[in-house]
């Protein structure tokens, strides 16, 4: 049977879609049913996953205006 | 969802055109997302820096964009690649090897590959614990800081940005398995954090 170090290494498939062979897929799910402690590692790093900073705001009027003004000036030869 | 409109083809044919206020609504959309980006790599002020020579070297390309991959995509890479130039200047060098860096979480299985330290029942998502999510996304901004910069990176476009796999490894330059292998480390590393953090409940 697969090894609970293995599900760790490959656990990551499963929370991300990653692709992955249906016969690994399988042999996951399979240890899963049978092990609690692999269980909760995979929920855990789903949560984990869930709270990591995700949305990024969008920039002000004023700091696009900035960056739209750069555009237009000749740059400066390094 | 704003994204949806930023790699809209109509869209992107004005700015191919030159539109001016397409370009302000394509700055907009990604800066900050670019801007963290860049952190992953460079200090903040380098970052900025990055950011917007990336912005001149995009609007100068925009007109050859082809559309061969997402339009955040293209720009991401603009952006990692005014990066790497910058981190060259500083007579540095970004590690993408994995294997310099070791699974945090191997020690937590004996040699027959069982758990010897199984993770604990983490507590986060009861709402009256405000307090303790905001000292955990602190530990979390710190452990960020010290992991390696490849991981970091890996991390921020797979699992905050949301990058295809593929994306990731053609704009890095790195195998479909460095890239796994990144993002693994990356997550294995705060998930020892967090599971610390729990049993601790100290940084």
């Amino acid at each position: 049977m697969l090894k609970c170090q293995h599900l760790v290494e490959k656990a990551d498939a499963l929370v991300d879609g990653s692709p992955i062979s249906l016969r690994e897929r399988l042999a996951l799910r399979l240890h899963l049913m049978m092990c609690h402690h692999c269980r909760r590692y995979v929920r855990q790093l789903r949560a984990l996953l869930g709270f990591l900073p995700r949305d990024k705001q969008p920039l002000e009027e004023a700091a696009i205006e900035d960056i739209l003004k750069k555009l237009d000036t000749p740059q400066d030869q390094p | 969802m704003a994204d949806i409109q930023l790699e809209d083809p109509q869209f992107i044919e004005q700015l191919r055109q030159g539109d001016r206020a397409a370009f302000g609504k394509l700055v907009k959309g990604h800066h900050n997302m670019l801007l963290a980006t860049a952190r992953t790599l460079l200090s903040p002020a380098d970052a900025e820096e990055a950011v917007q020579d990336a912005w001149i070297a995009a609007h100068r390309a925009i007109a050859k964009f082809e559309g061969r991959s997402l339009l955040r995509t293209w720009l991401t890479r603009i952006v990692i690649n005014q990066a790497k130039m910058m981190i060259r200047k500083r007579g540095r060098e970004v590690q993408f090897d994995p294997t310099n860096d070791p699974d945090a979480l191997a020690h937590r299985f004996h040699g027959d590959g069982h758990w010897q330290h199984p993770p604990q029942h983490w507590e986060l998502s009861s709402p009256d614990n405000l307090l303790t999510r905001e000292e955990l996304r602190h530990c979390m901004e710190k452990h960020l800081h010290f992991m390696p910069d490849s991981q970091r990176l890996v991390l921020e476009l797979r699992d905050m940005q949301g990058l295809p796999a593929e994306d990731v490894c053609n704009m890095l330059e790195i195998s479909a398995s460095n890239v796994r292998v990144l993002l693994h480390r990356a997550r294995a590393r705060l998930f020892e954090m967090v599971d610390h953090f729990q049993e601790t409940g100290e940084c």
